[in-house]
């Protein structure tokens, strides 16, 4: 009955539309069309930004990367793997990305594990909490430059502030050099490198935790669960999205971070303390070595792609699962 | 299916990340590179395509200058200089944009790699520039009386294939300074030799183990200052007479085994593969560090922010040198260069009108006075040296000095290179394989 009713109103419609066959049909196929054609155009500003300000400088990253370049900037034709061949076989390099790696993985792992304790002492309720968390992003509201000439001039040891503090406490007797040797400086970079990380790890886990519903915990609390097993089998479970998106964008950051290992050291004494982005801006900006800088750039992309790749094939493949 | 859009989301946002790292944390990161030079070199005629063409008569001229900021006056100076031009000059539109040191080299490769050369370049290298054939030799673009007033010793500095390319437009010279009281008040001599340093610093550190007695600089800012410093003292060079590259030679290592042992006996400060010459100059104005090696800018250096007594009592000297080796200062000298940009006869006119205003005697010696430098024209010396008692000795020791071999194509790799061993030899690399190594690299 309906149905009938339904399809009743168009039969009477279409005589109405009889004279103009063509226009009766016209409509809802132009219609489809520009609905098969509209979300492309919403998206295409973004994909015309996108591909002028971050494919074309990418591509001519490659094109440098497989091209003689001369000092003074001018591409003079093709030379294959060449520039690869020339960073992979330099004694540099294998410091070079073994710093890079230990870096990273520092950095990322020491602040994700501090940046989750704090924010579950933020999470909870206590006085002042508004003010504890404003203060936790101060580290992260300041520019990392000037974040890493504060370290420099906390830990220096001709005027540094950590000297004179002990030297009036009377814990110390005469200035420690606190950067003996350049892994001890390395340590010190990890330090303010994790200094800087800490707030963004904690702000992502915070918003995880206050999306977490209380009634879990209180139901937990009424079958006697002990505080450890509240934290392993109700917190932990449910942050973990945010955890794993601040962790894989903490790797991309830190991976490519450049100014607190250049403020510190410019990757002196001999390479000692470079990751791949300061020793790239070296032989670039330094060496005026274009193409081999450009090289670097693309091995780096290259590791960076990989462990992207396989986070998102990860988490792809568990949705599925879900 | 998903594996394919899996790696399609990764690659957009490693690649939305890359180019956002960078400018997230301040920083040259990867992606900036490329971005400043993504307009390819697409022909080899440097000609200027989007400048407006030859002009017809009674239009302006222009002439665009890139200069390096050399210190806080230097904005200025050149938007003075480019006002009173622009109005001796009606016919002639001279614009100059100063760019710091930092950002200068960056500026320039991406101008020329987009075909968009600056007129006039002042910088301190050349040679990289020439060997890309983007310059015009400096009799081309200077007048006959300008060029005659240059030191002849400083226009050899910018030889390339018997041609001159550049053009001086300053000098600075180094010496060593010493702080007299600290000096005096350990009863140490002035030392003229490596052997009377090696004593004076010992009886520096024996009077007080807080003032350091040597300062000395191998940072990648100005690490190959003090390779120089020791290998000319020690009677060793870059390159031997015929320009050939000499960088192991016996003197090289036994100067720079000397300056990694006065490190090694705590004699300098702690940590010269970080600490900067301007570092050193901050502990020398503070009365911490007794002796160093530093330019002619350095009285004024120390005198900033500080009344006329605060300022340390000291004294300058010859550089020590080896036994029986004469002492040698190191000069550095920054250039005026002129890009070849299919010039019209009148644009080289307006050209060569400017070089002939800049090197007025009066005006030169303004500008070198500006910020403490010394001059590079006869004419200019004499002016600076008459102005300045001080002054006169330093036009002195420049008209002397050895220069750092800047003409060499091969330049900017053996200053990285010098600077890579002093680093390792800290680190406790042997020095003679260090530099043998480098030798084979550079000249193999």
């Amino acid at each position: 009955m309906n149905k009938t009713a339904a399809v009743a109103p168009g039969k009477q419609k279409a005589p109405v539309n009889k004279n103009a066959p063509v226009q009766k049909k016209a409509p809802p196929s132009r219609s489809r069309t520009l609905r098969k054609i509209e979300p492309y155009l919403w998206i295409a500003p973004s994909l015309i930004l996108m591909a002028v300000f971050i494919l074309v400088p990418i591509l001519s990253v490659f094109q440098m990367s497989m091209s003689d370049v001369s000092k003074a900037g001018k591409i003079k034709g093709f030379n294959g793997i060449d520039n690869f061949a020339k960073v992979i076989k330099s004694p540099a390099f294998g410091l070079v990305l073994k710093n890079t790696l230990v870096w990273t993985i520092a950095v990322v792992v020491l602040s994700t594990v501090l940046g989750f304790l704090l924010a579950l002492i933020l999470n909870n309720q206590f006085k002042g909490r508004k003010v504890a968390r404003a203060i936790v992003v101060f580290p992260w509201a300041t520019t990392l430059v000037i974040q890493a000439s504060a370290w420099n001039f906390i830990i220096n040891k001709d005027y540094g502030t950590l000297n004179t503090l002990l030297l009036k406490l009377g814990i110390i007797s005469a200035p420690v050099n606190w950067t003996p040797t350049p892994e001890a400086y390395f340590a010190w970079e990890i330090a303010c490198g994790i200094f800087v990380t800490i707030p963004f790890v904690t702000f992502c886990v915070l918003s995880g935790l206050q999306s977490i519903d209380t009634t879990y915990y209180e139901a937990a609390t009424v079958d006697g669960a002990n505080y450890w097993q509240k934290l392993f089998k109700i917190t932990l479970p449910l942050v973990k999205s945010s955890l794993t998106v601040s962790t894989v964008l903490n790797i991309i950051y830190v991976f490519n971070s450049f100014p607190i290992i250049w403020t510190m050291t410019k990757g002196d004494p001999a390479n000692h303390t470079d990751t791949l982005v300061t020793y790239l801006y070296k032989l670039a900006f330094y060496n005026g070595k274009q193409g081999e800088a450009a090289a670097v750039s693309v091995i780096g992309f290259i590791i960076l792609l990989i462990c992207a790749s396989a986070y998102m094939i990860y988490t792809l493949r568990k949705g599925d699962d879900q | 299916m998903k594996k394919a859009l899996a790696l399609l989301l990764a690659l957009v946002m490693v690649l939305a990340l890359a180019a956002c790292g960078g400018g997230n944390n301040n920083a040259p990161a990867q992606t900036d590179t490329p971005a400043k030079t993504d307009e390819p070199a697409k022909t080899d005629e440097p000609a200027k395509t989007d400048e407006p063409a030859p002009a017809p008569a009674g239009d302006k001229i222009d002439i665009s200058v890139i200069a390096a900021q050399y210190g806080q006056k230097t904005t200025q100076w050149w938007a003075d200089f480019q006002d009173e031009f622009n109005k001796t000059y009606e016919n002639i539109n001279l614009n100059v944009e100063v760019v710091s040191w930092n950002d200068i080299y960056t500026v320039v490769n991406t101008r020329i790699s987009g075909n968009q050369a600056p007129d006039i370049l002042n910088i301190d290298v050349f040679a990289d520039y020439q060997a890309d054939d983007l310059l015009l030799p400096a009799q081309d673009f200077v007048s006959e009386e300008t060029y005659a007033k240059f030191y002849p010793a400083f226009l050899d500095q910018s030889v390339v294939d018997g041609t001159v390319w550049a053009v001086p437009d300053l000098a600075s010279a180094r010496a060593l300074y010493y702080n007299v009281d600290i000096l005096e008040a350990a009863g140490v001599e002035v030392p003229t030799t490596w052997a009377e340093l090696k004593t004076a610093c010992e009886k520096l550190k024996a009077y007080d183990s807080s003032i350091y007695p040597w300062g000395i600089d191998m940072t990648t800012d100005e690490g190959q200052a003090a390779f120089a410093y020791y290998i000319w003292n020690n009677g060793g060079d870059f390159t031997d007479a015929d320009g050939n590259w000499t960088l192991n030679s016996p003197e090289n290592v036994e100067a720079i085994e000397y300056a990694i042992d006065l490190v090694n006996s705590g004699l300098t400060n702690t940590d010269p593969a970080n600490e900067t010459r301007y570092t050193l100059q901050d502990l020398f104005g503070a009365g911490q560090l007794a002796m160093m090696i530093g330019p002619n800018s350095i009285p004024t250096y120390i005198a900033v922010d500080k009344k006329p007594e605060e300022v340390i009592n000291y004294g300058t000297a010859s550089i020590p040198t080896n036994e029986g080796k004469p002492s040698v200062s190191a000069g550095v000298m920054d250039r005026f260069m002129c890009f070849d940009n299919g010039h019209s006869p009148e644009k080289l006119e307006a050209i060569k009108t400017f070089f002939d205003f800049f090197y007025e005697d009066q005006r030169y010696s303004d500008w070198v006075l500006m910020e403490d430098f010394l001059p590079a024209t006869k004419t200019g010396g004499e002016i600076a040296a008459a102005a300045d008692e001080r002054m006169a000795a330093w036009v002195e020791i420049v008209g002397s000095c050895k220069f750092y071999p800047t003409a060499q194509a091969k330049w900017a790799d053996v200053k990285q290179g010098v600077i890579n061993v002093e680093q390792q030899a800290l680190l406790g690399g042997n020095v003679q394989e260090l530099l043998d190594n480098l030798q084979a690299e550079i000249a193999g």
